[in-house]
């Protein structure tokens, strides 16, 4: 039994906006810019004739003609001396780890005649790695993390400050040298972001050593002091912990984003999604927040509570749990009843996290989780993680020392307060009275480029490194290319000024050698480093700890702490987030990451005051937004800081709440901080991407706060234009898109419940009663408008299964698939025409939570009911839906294209041959899901060069080689990794057998750490993929049109007591 | 002379020829003595061991990684046993032999690998080396062809020529015709025929033939139309029957016959993937790096055809000193131009029709063996070219695993014994039948 509920892609759709909704059914929503195309606005009014033109064109034509008899003359230079491990044609992989301060993960480097392409998961050693499916799970900024390699802004050299050149590393040792030697007897401070590496303490220790006065101080940019101070008042251990999800029955989630930035991201996203596949124990997840955040989205049940009643939420739950809620917010508390009733009901099999930096606020978490049980199940304080060992006072006291012009040096690591301190004006003037310091920064920042000197780090992808993730683990970074400039490692640069004259690289394997002892050695040291290199990883056991964790915080002291977080509430209540593409803002420059569209927004390109269309409507401010359909832009104040920003109503912010992604608007003063972070907007300016919100964050307690709860908003009466990818390209108005369903009725086993085939009527006696009436009916699956592919049996027949429940919208696979296909970047303005390039996107849709059943269980009456139901953006849920081309069996784009430059491979393919393309769009005009994309342009040139990596010859670099780049005038779409497909296929009748499942994996399907995408042979009987093709909660999107898809999806299930199954 | 009987004469004349025939076989004779040693049997031993153990790193008559042989055995006179060093060098310096230690020294510590010979093995190598004459190679004189290169033979220039003078004559016939017809029309007492140009006769005998101008009109635009489409079919076409074969100038006129063709022919038969390495593992066959020429050109420094003249392009190339026997460090790659292009939206892979459709080189590069020196374009690579071969050729798929697997598919269900019915209509699998055809085979 399906129910009426409805699902809405954004809010122009579900209040039925004809402004909105016009056009919205074309694929092109343009005509033909014949304007742009010709490039030149001169061009289209000069007086060209009829005859002039047939002249041209003549000309042309044979111009043309002879320049095709003259032979390219192609130069093709072999090595002098081979590498043995590279043959050209044939990739390397590298296994490798990532780490930035924000994220970490062990990744596999593909590389190609010593050039890196592509990063994966590494799927057989890490932390990231998710055991059941062997895949690793990395996000969308690590899998881009290749790009930057390749910024032609990054810097060539050291340089002094003022110089335009780069210097000699000679000359800079020397300078600086001079400069720390007369520091001495002042503070000499190193601020760096999380120091994993136990080879850089050493090298931090060796300077010390010439230079005693040398500290070292901590600073993540966003900030965990609040959990790891906490940390040390329960349990006496300054740590973050390690957390798994795996055993979490209940997941209780205090405005903690865990599957997009909050903790250790690319640990807790597989584990939290391993135990969301409806056929093994469910986890259940509450999540309490003021904003959509991709994991409330995900949420079983979502409460949306204002800012300033997350803390009270937590005193709320702390009086459940610990059974004396006298105290506690009466709201509160009757909203987290169900949230405490399901965590008593599962102790030690939960987890409950909060996302604040209020040290009050984690102690109370701390104690309920102790109170629960949790400590030596779901969280580990003795394996704990060497993640977010920042200090905000340290950082406090450092910023009033430099002003107090007592810091005599200063070398700033990994991080860049200038931009991204709440006090960062007062840190700029500190650091001109600082008198040596040194970045270390590879681009001349908006901190670096007030330094002394900048000595630039490598990239990563040119280093080694090694890191110390958590207790008993240990793993290194190896380099994959020769740097590309004249930089140096800044662990190296620091052995350098202590002295040594010994490599990173050896220093690395001689600390190594040191500390290892006897753990974790395999034979000699010589061969555990090489394992170790090859693996990317090793683990070095550790006795566990046989006293169990006891907590010793103060819960009255914490509970005061907690309520000065809800104090002072204004009109508007402010919080800042991190998005899933640009995080922190350190990747703020890599054009695959600033085109991802936000997970629940749609936007690219920008960040924005997300606020509920309540408030929205009550501002009078711009619903429905579109192409022609600009933002409203509004003045947000908070305190004497006022930021202009455009306005995007937000189904689920909660009313009275606004949300602003931190990260953007990099080089606000013109600092060459990379490609894409700084871009020439609509007016011809060039400005930064987006507004830096950090100065919106201020420090309380001595913690930096992530809330303002006192913010004004008021409406400039501009208007901004907004690239968002939401309201094209998404599917035609049908049934049997998106399929969910209650675990409930899911496990009452009756498949039509929840997917029921359709079927037609016929006029055949199929039930056999004798008459031939409405009640003949047959299966979609069973009709074929044309003559049927051969598909059962004949070789392979590859296809794609999708997982609704496990996929979490994260978008790693969409950054995975362009750094894989070659897929160009367009830019902000041909996104806001709907031209976006991406071949895989991730639908994301929302729908009412508020049914007649969930009324009768809350108790609520009809009219509330329908009260709730009419605003349903308040609380609305969400499914995301990855959609890339379906490789129909009965193409619809095949049949209509004049060239068949579309076609069937035997393999079940949709074939796309861009040399015969000629560019009609008939294809795509007749593609039921989509997915088809056009080149209005020849991205690879220097109109596009300002966002498109591959138009000059260093971004080039990063094209995979396997891949045609496609020229303009033709069509594109998924080809399913066919380059990949034929690889393996090749692979495996070099070795003469058949091809093994789970040896060819797609981009997405590799880079998918949940395991949502599966790829595979739908001809192997006992492949993977076909064992979830079969299953019962799989289904065709759109199958009422018998297009007969190689891509399935699979119901979503949701962990909730009711009945229900939905479809749209 | 005249007088002279006539057998006198003849005999004259054969004195000469004896003469001369004599100086000739005493020639020859003093060749072969000079190259024939006394001892052939012991010679070819010593050459056939020397060949087995000394080559890769001495030469009779030159010095390489050690030195030259020739003259070993005077050079130890007296000062040791040769027998002993050869069989043990290490050992032998041990035992404190001076001209030994100072053998080991020029050598800059190059150690001897010890030998497992007899002493009248050693004796045979000594006595080749000793005996060795290198042989006489017959280098070509400057801008004589190079040999294996295709001779133009065209005749066009002649057809010109004819055309011409058959132009001449048809013209001067015309002009006779019209003298006599205004002859004959005067005599009859009419009007000379007016003074017409070329042109204006064409029209008007055009003009009274109006059927038969059209057909030739027709004739000649069909005509012109099926050249221009023929021609069109080339562009772009660098190989095949109908165009010269693509054949750039190349930075060292490395000669692919003489590495790779027959031993019988006097060529070195050198499997093609022993230097294209990568032909059966990677999309690309792969120019050879410059260290795989040296495996054998560290010691053959001189060539048949060239000399010493490309061998030194590799030399210079890979910075290798061959007068020290070291490498300088001073590198510089070489600059081949690439010979098969492929536009960018073709994928190729070399490895898919070497190791899996186990194809000779040659079916697809020609007789590159037999008559190709420096590399050339054979086949058109055009797409007709690609598919007309994917149409024929038979899949093969005997002993592998992955192809039983295809069959097992096939004859599993109902819907693959169909196709395999369709399929083995030829009696064979082809590979388009297995997708072959396919766009995104090829493209993607």
């Amino acid at each position: 039994m399906s129910s009426t509920k409805r699902y809405w892609k954004d809010l122009g759709e579900l209040h039925q906006d004809p402004a909105s909704l016009e056009g919205r059914g074309n694929e092109f929503p343009q005509d033909l810019a014949i304007d742009q195309v010709l490039g030149d606005a001169s061009i289209t009014g000069a007086s060209t004739g009829r005859r002039d033109f047939l002249k041209f064109l003549g000309f042309s034509l044979g111009a043309a003609s002879l320049a095709a008899c003259e032979t390219p003359v192609i130069k093709s230079i072999p090595y002098v001396n081979k590498p043995e491990d590279i043959t050209p044609g044939v990739a390397n992989w590298y296994a490798s780890t990532f780490y930035d301060g924000d994220d970490y993960a062990s990744i596999l480097v593909k590389t190609r005649e010593g050039r890196p392409i592509h990063v994966k998961g590494n799927p057989r050693f890490g932390i990231n790695r998710n055991p059941a499916l062997a895949k690793g799970s990395i996000n969308a900024r690590m899998n881009s993390s290749v790009l930057s390699l390749y910024d032609s802004a990054r810097l060539t050299g050291p340089v002094a400050k003022g110089s335009e050149t780069p210097a000699t590393w000679a000359d800079a040792d020397k300078a600086i040298a001079a400069g720390l030697a007369a520091a001495a007897g002042k503070r000499m401070v190193l601020l760096s972001n999380t120091i994993i590496s136990p080879s850089t303490q050493a090298a931090i220790t060796a300077l010390k050593g010439k230079y005693p006065t040398l500290e070292h101080v901590q600073y993540d940019t966003i900030s965990y002091s609040g959990v790891t101070n906490a940390n040390l008042k329960s349990f006496g251990k300054r740590v973050f912990p390690s957390y798994d999800f795996t055993k979490a029955d209940v997941i209780v989630s205090v405005d903690a984003d865990f599957l997009s930035s909050w903790g250790s991201t690319s640990e807790t996203t597989w584990q939290y999604a391993s135990r969301r596949n409806p056929d093994m124990p469910m986890n259940r997840h509450f999540q309490f927040e003021a904003r959509m955040s991709l994991t409330g989205a995900n949420a079983d049940v979502r409460v949306p509570v204002k800012v300033s009643e997350l803390a009270k939420a937590v005193v709320a739950l702390h009086g459940h749990i610990s059974g004396n809620p006298a105290g506690a917010d009466a709201a509160m508390l009757k909203a987290t009843e169900g949230a405490a009733k399901a965590l008593m009901a599962a102790k030690g099999r939960s987890v409950v996290v909060a996302g604040s930096n209020n040290e009050g606020v984690q102690v109370l978490v701390n104690s309920i989780n102790s109170m629960l049980g949790n400590y030596g199940s779901t969280i580990d304080l003795d394996a704990h993680t060497h993640f977010k060992q920042g200090d905000d006072a340290a950082v406090a006291q450092l910023v009033k020392d430099m002003n107090a012009g007592t810091v005599g040096a200063l070398l700033i690591a990994g991080v860049n307060p200038a931009y991204s301190l709440p006090n960062a004006a007062e840190f700029k003037s500190g650091l001109a009275k600082v008198g040596m310091s040194v970045s270390f920064s590879g681009y001349a920042d908006e901190t670096a480029s007030l330094c002394s000197w900048i000595t630039p780090d490598h990239h990563y992808l040119e280093s080694w490194n090694d890191f110390h993730p958590k207790v008993g683990q240990y793993a290194l970074g190896q380099p994959a290319i020769r740097p590309l400039f004249d930089t140096r490692q800044w662990q190296e640069s620091l052995l350098t000024w202590s002295g040594s004259t010994t490599s990173y690289h050896d220093h690395i394997r001689s600390v190594w050698e040191a500390n290892l002892g006897s753990r974790g050695l395999v034979g000699s040291f010589g061969d555990t480093w090489n394992m170790a290199v090859h693996d990317g990883v090793l683990t070095a056991p550790v006795a566990p700890s046989t006293a169990p964790a006891v907590f010793a915080g103060d819960v009255a002291a914490a509970t005061a702490a907690a309520a000065k977080a809800s104090s002072g509430a204004g009109s508007f209540e402010l919080s800042l987030y991190t998005t899933e593409a640009i995080g922190s803002g350190q990747h703020a420059n890599n054009p695959w990451l600033q085109e991802m569209p936000d997970p629940l927004t749609k936007i690219t390109w920008d960040n924005y005051v997300c606020m509920s269309p309540a408030d929205v409507k009550e501002l009078g401010l711009n619903m429905y937004l579109g192409e022609k359909a600009p933002a409203s832009v509004v003045v947000v104040k908070v305190g004497d800081r006022e930021i202009s920003l455009p306005v995007v109503p937000t189904p689920g912010q909660k009313q009275g709440t606004i949300a602003i992604a931190l990260g953007y608007g990099r080089g606000e003063n013109g600092e060459q901080v990379g490609r894409a972070a700084c871009v020439t907007n609509h007016n011809g300016e060039l400005k930064p991407v987006g507004r830096n919100v950090y100065p919106f964050t201020s420090l309380v307690d001595g913690l930096v706060s992530y809330e303002a709860l006192n913010v004004t908003v008021t409406p400039s009466g501009t208007t901004y234009p907004v690239a968002i990818t939401q309201t094209h390209l998404t599917d035609m108005d049908r049934h049997s898109v998106v399929k969910e369903t209650s675990i409930a009725t899911y496990k009452a086993g009756d498949k039509s419940a929840y997917n029921h085939a359709h079927e037609l009527g016929v006029h055949e006696d199929v039930n056999g009663d004798g008459v031939i009436d409405a009640r003949d009916r047959k299966p979609v699956a069973e009709f074929d408008l044309w003559q049927e592919h051969p598909v059962e049996g004949v070789g392979h027949r590859w296809g794609l299964s999708i997982d609704l429940n496990g996929c979490i919208g994260c978008g790693a696979c969409i950054t995975a698939c362009n750094s894989e296909n070659n897929i160009p970047v367009v830019g902000k303005d041909e996104v806001r025409r709907s031209r976006e390039m991406h071949w895989l996107r991730v639908d994301r849709y929302f729908s009412s939570d508020m049914t007649k059943e969930r009324a009768k269980e809350e108790g609520l009456g009809k009219i509330d009911m329908y009260l709730q139901m009419e605003v349903p953006e308040e609380s609305p849920t969400v499914m995301f839906m990855p959609v890339m081309c379906q490789h129909c069996n009965h193409a619809p784009c095949e049949t209509v294209c004049p060239v068949a430059a579309t076609t069937h491979s035997l393999e079940g393919l949709n074939q796309m041959a861009y040399n015969r393309c000629i560019g009609t769009r008939y294809c795509a005009n007749n593609c039921p899901y989509k997915v088809r994309r056009f080149n209005w342009f020849n991205y690879v040139t220097e109109k596009f060069g300002e966002v498109n990596p591959a138009w000059d010859d260093l971004g080039r670099m990063v094209l995979n080689p396997d891949v045609v780049v496609r020229g303009r005038g033709v069509i594109e779409k998924c080809s399913m990794c066919v380059q990949q497909i034929q690889a393996g296929k090749l692979a495996a009748k070099k070795a003469g057998t058949p091809v093994k499942d789970g040896s060819i994996e797609t981009a997405c399907s590799a880079a998918c750490g949940t395991g949502a995408i599966v790829f595979g042979d739908l001809n192997d009987k006992k492949s993977m993929v076909r064992g979830l093709a079969d299953s019962d909660r799989s289904y065709h999107m759109l199958e009422e049109i018998g297009v007969k898809p190689n891509v399935n999806y699979l119901v979503k299930v949701r962990n909730t007591e009711e009945a229900a199954a939905h479809h749209a | 002379m005249l007088g002279m009987p006539l057998l006198a004469r003849i005999s004259e004349r054969s004195t000469g020829l004896l003469h001369a025939s004599l100086a000739v076989l005493f020639l020859l004779f003093t060749t072969l003595t000079q190259a024939q040693p006394a001892d052939k049997a012991l010679y070819d031993q010593g050459a056939k061991l020397f060949k087995g153990n000394c080559a890769s790193c001495h030469k009779p008559d030159k010095d390489m990684t050690g030195p030259a042989l020739k003259g070993a055995v005077g050079r130890w006179e007296g000062k040791g046993d040769i027998h002993e060093w050869v069989k043990n060098s290490s050992a032998y310096i041990k035992s404190g032999n001076s001209y030994a230690k100072e053998l080991f020294d020029t050598w800059k510590g190059s150690v001897m690998t010890a030998q497992a010979l007899t002493n009248e093995e050693i004796d045979a190598v000594l006595y080749y080396a000793d005996n060795y004459t290198p042989p006489v190679t017959d280098k070509p004189k400057d801008g004589a062809p190079v040999p294996g290169a295709p001779q133009e033979t065209s005749n066009w220039p002649w057809l010109v020529v004819i055309a011409l003078l058959l132009l001449v004559v048809g013209l001067s016939l015309s002009g006779v015709k019209k003298s006599l017809t205004n002859a004959v029309r005067e005599a009859e007492g009419q009007e000379a025929l007016p003074d017409r140009t070329f042109g204006q006769n064409l029209r008007a005998w055009a003009w009274n033939n109006k059927a038969f101008a059209s057909i030739i009109g027709l004739f000649i635009v069909v005509f012109i139309i099926l050249k221009l489409w023929d021609a069109a079919f080339v562009i772009g076409v660098y190989g095949g029957d109908e165009v010269p074969h693509y054949k750039p100038e190349q930075p060292i006129l490395f000669n692919h016959t003489l590495h790779a063709g027959k031993a019988d022919k006097g060529n070195l038969n050198i499997d093609c993937q022993y230097c294209h390495s990568s032909a059966s593992k990677s999309k690309h066959a792969g120019i050879p790096s410059t260290n795989v020429c040296m495996n054998c050109h560290k010691a053959v420094d001189a060539g048949k055809v060239t000399g010493t003249t490309e061998i030194a392009k590799i030399y210079a190339a890979v910075g290798w000193d061959p007068a020290k026997q070291e490498y300088t460090g001073q590198q510089e790659p070489v600059r081949w131009t690439k010979v098969h292009n492929l536009p960018d939206h073709v994928y190729f892979n070399h490895a898919q029709h070497v190791a899996v459709g186990k194809l000779e080189c040659q079916e697809c590069h020609g007789p590159i063996d037999e008559k190709m020196d420096v590399a050339e374009q054979w086949a058109p690579l055009t797409m007709g070219w690609c598919i007309d071969c994917h149409a024929q050729k038979e899949v093969k798929m005997a002993g592998n695993g992955y192809y039983d697997e295809v069959m097992a598919r096939l004859e599993d269900t109902d819907m693959g014994h169909e196709a395999l019915k369709e399929y083995l209509e030829d009696e064979k699998i082809s590979v388009k039948e297995l997708g072959g055809w396919e766009c995104a085979k090829c493209h993607y």
